[in-house]
């Protein structure tokens, strides 16, 4: 807090207009693993992004060197760097509302006393059950991760605001082998407590679906009813919707959702939200990384778009307020408006009762490369690594290295049939499972 | 110097707490990255970051603790959690590293210093190229980014190892997006080299800019090619892509060991046609500077590949303790907060006696695949099985290139692909990037890639 405030005051002296420092310290224990544990690795690190501003000129430089000295430096050289940079006509001031909404469960007071032996201990009580569960199966590679995070936001308009949050996640994959053929399980956790990641269970899964998929084989390509399981379908509307929604986005002309307000951009049951305060979401937070207090924005209101989400930069330039979606990746990185905790809410229909209801269909359970989907113009792709056949309301034969296309936008208007109740995270994306009408499969 | 003092100190402070082997990595890094929206500058910023990274093994088992204050204070008790984390690990192994000891120092060349260059020259070049990416009005969008860094890394060991590099590095990134018919077709391409600001100034920004806008242009005017499987032309950036993503990831041993990878156990087995070979390789033109790597080994060729049979694959010290063979140099770390895992360093294929034209001429119907533009790849190292966003490329017609064609998605499983080359070309072109580099357990390091134009009988091409 001090080295905030020194640097602050010396870049005010320096002849900054306005100053904001941003200070993180993280510890974090990171353990990788296989079939036994391959390294524990416990790191510290701190650091501060400082932002300047000269009148409308902008600079952000950062340093994790934390000593009155490097601090100092720090700041002489944002200002340097302020000097140079043309005016930005739109910048008006730093964030003025700070504050504190009532949000709960974003700290793990139980990971702060945790003994490395217990983790050691359940971890390694995990992957023996992956090994004990079929003879067919190894563990072959794992990812657990806890961290504790401070942060500190304070500007020169003299606000402060002060949070520690815990994050807890885990990545398990098993392999089964049997007469030459070959196949994997994997499963992911992101959570806030240690407690709600049940590693036991993660491995006890992993291992289960490598089983199922020793004979998996392409399909022939076809346009084919698809149901796509929540954490896959979470995943693929953070890909293309996280940009677009931003007021950011819509400001430089890059989201096709600009210029759409209160129209219809989804059918009547899609409802999608941005929501800082869910009890226990993985990017929930008091107050977003200016210091404004995080809300609940409706993104998408039964179809209908509703808002944008700003930061304070992107609000002033609209003339309307934050929504509290200030994020920076770390420290060093400028602030940005990003989702918070984005949620296609939830219906109620049971992913049991969608395969049901389904003659003949894939059930997607996991895909990779759907990242490479084009937020711009919702183009979807993925490959499905894992993915079972529907015949007759039954999951069938297993499917494997097939491809999936279609748009996400059209998806959104008119492609989804039913929405489950199964609501989940993957990470900061929410969302339960869905069935879509029709989907592009290229396979054999 | 001061900080390798306190190294010293710290590794014989280690042996005297018992450890088997102790070593620590000093890293300090700068980096500058300017970014440019649609005429104005949206963003500069600079980052400075320091720290040190301390590796114990006590009877086989593996502690890391890093910290970013350098105090002696700091330094040992970063040292104790190292101790603490190896020694809540019970594993009864002997010495898993297998020891090769250097003392070198090593920085890549460059002219100009880029940190050294006043922040308002690097401004105005970077608005400069974005002013000259608006040559068409569907051009809705345009981001120019000039990246700079600098990477000093200091590696000590306990057995007496000691090996500084230093890598300046330099690039340029710029984004189109076009707009025409409803529809948006993002071109994002970049040029980076290890040098100094004299590699900026020798570009000509305006030509690279204009010459992006030009291609998100003709790729929004254009269609997506039907799904099916083609007969693919393969451009540097596309057999480079899918080399490091699809087959180089299966070739880490660390991934072998576990035999999460397709390859194992196929050391000297027909891996693909033979006309293929691959390289791993430190330092190559076009590449990234990698002559030694985070655990002090240095980084020699390695012949992945030779003529379709595998020869080797890459390991790090502790994957070639696992299969008795020596370290080829690829533990590498992103920073001094990580422990090296097995990285591919510059990895390409070698170039044979196709000419273009000739690669193409015997086509009726296929598709010439090509990177600028491409979005990224990801891979499933146990099945093999790869997609890649590619850029915007062309439908091959009677031997001959002919229409554009967006929104490409190549994908399959890497083996039968590489088994189905059957031409491999004259030329050879490796690249890096500044801006990202490939991402692998958490950890982000900055690698090279390419090869020569190849054909490919058979590739799934996704697409509506």
């Amino acid at each position: 807090m001090e080295l905030a405030e020194l640097a602050i005051k010396k870049a005010l002296t320096l002849g900054a207009t306005e100053a904001e420092a941003y200070v993180q310290k993280v510890r974090r224990i990171w353990i990788e693993f296989a079939d036994k544990i391959d390294s524990f690795k416990v790191i510290e690190s701190i650091g501060m992004g400082l932002r300047v501003a000269i009148n409308r000129k902008l600079a952000v430089h950062s340093t994790s060197i934390l000593s009155e000295r490097e601090v100092e430096e720090a700041a002489e050289k944002a200002v340097k760097i302020a000097r140079v940079a043309p005016e930005d006509s739109y910048w008006q001031h730093l964030n003025k509302e700070f504050g504190k909404s009532p949000v709960q469960r974003y700290f793990d007071d139980k990971l702060e006393a945790i003994e490395y032996n217990q983790i050691i201990g359940e971890l390694t009580a995990a992957i023996d059950r992956m090994r004990e569960y079929d003879s067919r199966v190894r563990p072959t590679r794992g990812m657990l991760m806890a961290s504790i995070s401070n942060t500190t936001i304070l500007n020169s308009y003299g606000e402060g605001n002060e949070r520690k949050e815990t994050h807890v996640s885990a990545w398990v994959r098993a392999k089964a082998e049997e007469l030459g053929e070959k196949s994997t399980g994997t499963e992911h956790r992101e959570t806030r407590f240690w407690n709600e990641l049940n590693l036991e269970e993660m491995a006890v899964s992993a291992a289960e679906k490598s089983v199922k998929f020793l004979k998996a084989k392409p399909i022939k390509s076809q346009k084919i009813p698809v149901i796509v399981r929540n954490q896959v379908f979470a995943s693929i509307l953070g890909v293309v919707l996280s940009g677009p929604i931003t007021a950011d986005w819509v400001q430089k002309g890059r989201s096709p959702l600009s210029n759409k307000l209160e129209m219809q951009v989804a059918a009547q049951k899609i409802s999608i939200v941005d929501d800082g305060t869910l009890q226990g979401g993985w990017r929930t937070r008091p107050f977003d990384d200016e210091g404004h207090p995080t809300q609940r924005t409706a993104i998408i209101e039964n179809g209908i778009l509703k808002n944008y989400l700003y930061d304070s930069y992107t609000a002033l330039k609209d003339n309307v307020k934050s929504t509290g979606n200030a994020f920076r990746g770390r420290y060093w990185m400028p602030p940005q408006p990003s989702p918070t905790n984005l949620m296609l809410e939830a219906g109620d229909v049971s992913p049991e009762e969608m395969i049901e209801e389904t003659k003949g269909g894939v059930f997607i359970e996991e895909t990779i490369g759907e990242w490479l989907s084009n937020p711009i113009s919702g183009n979807l792709n993925a490959t499905i690594t894992h993915g079972y056949l529907i015949e007759n309301g039954e999951l069938t034969t297993p499917v494997k290295g097939i491809v999936m296309s279609g748009n996400l936008y059209e998806i959104l208007k008119d492609g989804i049939e039913l929405i489950g109740n199964d609501l989940r995270n993957n990470m900061q994306n929410y969302s339960p499972t869905v069935k879509l009408k029709e989907i592009t499969i290229a396979g054999k | 110097m001061e900080i390798e003092e306190e190294m010293e100190k710290i590794i014989r402070e280690a042996v005297n707490l018992g450890v088997s082997y102790v070593d620590v990595r000093y890293q300090q890094y700068d980096y500058e990255l300017i970014t440019v929206e649609n005429r104005a500058l949206k963003s500069y910023s600079s980052r400075k970051l320091s720290g040190m990274g301390i590796r114990v093994a006590i009877n086989g088992a593996v502690g890391y603790a890093s910290t970013c204050d350098l105090t002696y204070a700091a330094l040992k008790r970063t040292l104790e959690n190292a101790v603490k984390a190896a020694k809540s690990i019970r594993k009864e192994e002997k010495q898993p590293f297998k020891a090769e000891v250097n003392r070198v120092e090593m920085n890549s060349p460059y002219k100009i210093d880029p940190l050294s260059v006043s922040p308002e020259e690097k401004v105005s070049a970077a608005l400069d190229a974005n002013k000259a990416a608006w040559i068409d009005e569907k051009i809705k969008s345009a981001i120019t980014r000039l990246g700079l860094s600098k990477d000093h890394r200091i590696f000590m060991s306990s057995e007496g190892s000691r090996v500084a590099t230093e890598t300046t590095m330099i690039g340029l990134m710029h984004e189109s997006i076009a707009k025409s018919n409803g529809i948006m077709e993002r071109v994002p391409y970049q040029e980076s080299k290890c040098a100094g600001y004299e590699f900026v100034e020798s570009m000509d920004l305006n030509k690279f800019t204009a010459d992006i806008s030009k291609l998100a242009v003709e790729a929004v005017k254009s269609k997506t090619p039907p799904a099916g499987t083609y007969t693919a032309v393969v451009d540097p950036n596309v057999i480079g892509l899918l080399l490091h993503e699809a087959f180089g990831h299966a070739s880490e041993g660390d991934l072998v060991s576990t035999r999460e990878s397709v390859l194992y156990g196929k050391i000297g087995s027909q891996v693909a046609s033979e006309h293929v070979t691959i390289i791993d390789e430190g330092v190559v033109e076009g590449g990234y500077f990698c002559p030694f790597d985070d655990e002090g080994v240095k980084k020699k060729k390695t012949v992945v590949v030779e003529n379709g049979i595998l020869k080797s694959y890459l390991h790090h010290r502790s994957s070639a303790h696992q299969f008795n063979v020596d370290s080829t140099g690829n533990g590498r770390a992103q920073d001094f907060e990580n422990l090296p895992i097995v990285r591919q360093t510059n990895y390409y294929m070698e170039p044979r006696d196709y000419k273009f034209e000739e690669l193409i001429e015997d086509i009726d119907f296929g598709i010439y695949v090509r990177g600028k533009g491409a979005t990224g790849g990801q891979v499933e190292v146990g099945m093999g099985t790869f997609t890649f966003g590619v850029g915007p490329s062309k439908i091959i017609r009677n031997g001959e290139l002919a229409e554009t064609v967006r929104g490409v998605v190549v994908s399959g499983f890497i083996l039968e692909t590489l088994k189905t080359i059957d031409a491999v070309g004259e030329d050879l072109t490796i690249r890096t990037s500044i801006f990202g580099g490939c991402g692998k357990m958490g950890q982000t390091v900055r690698v090279g890639f390419g090869g020569p134009h190849v054909r490919v009988r058979e590739m799934t091409v996704g697409g509506r």
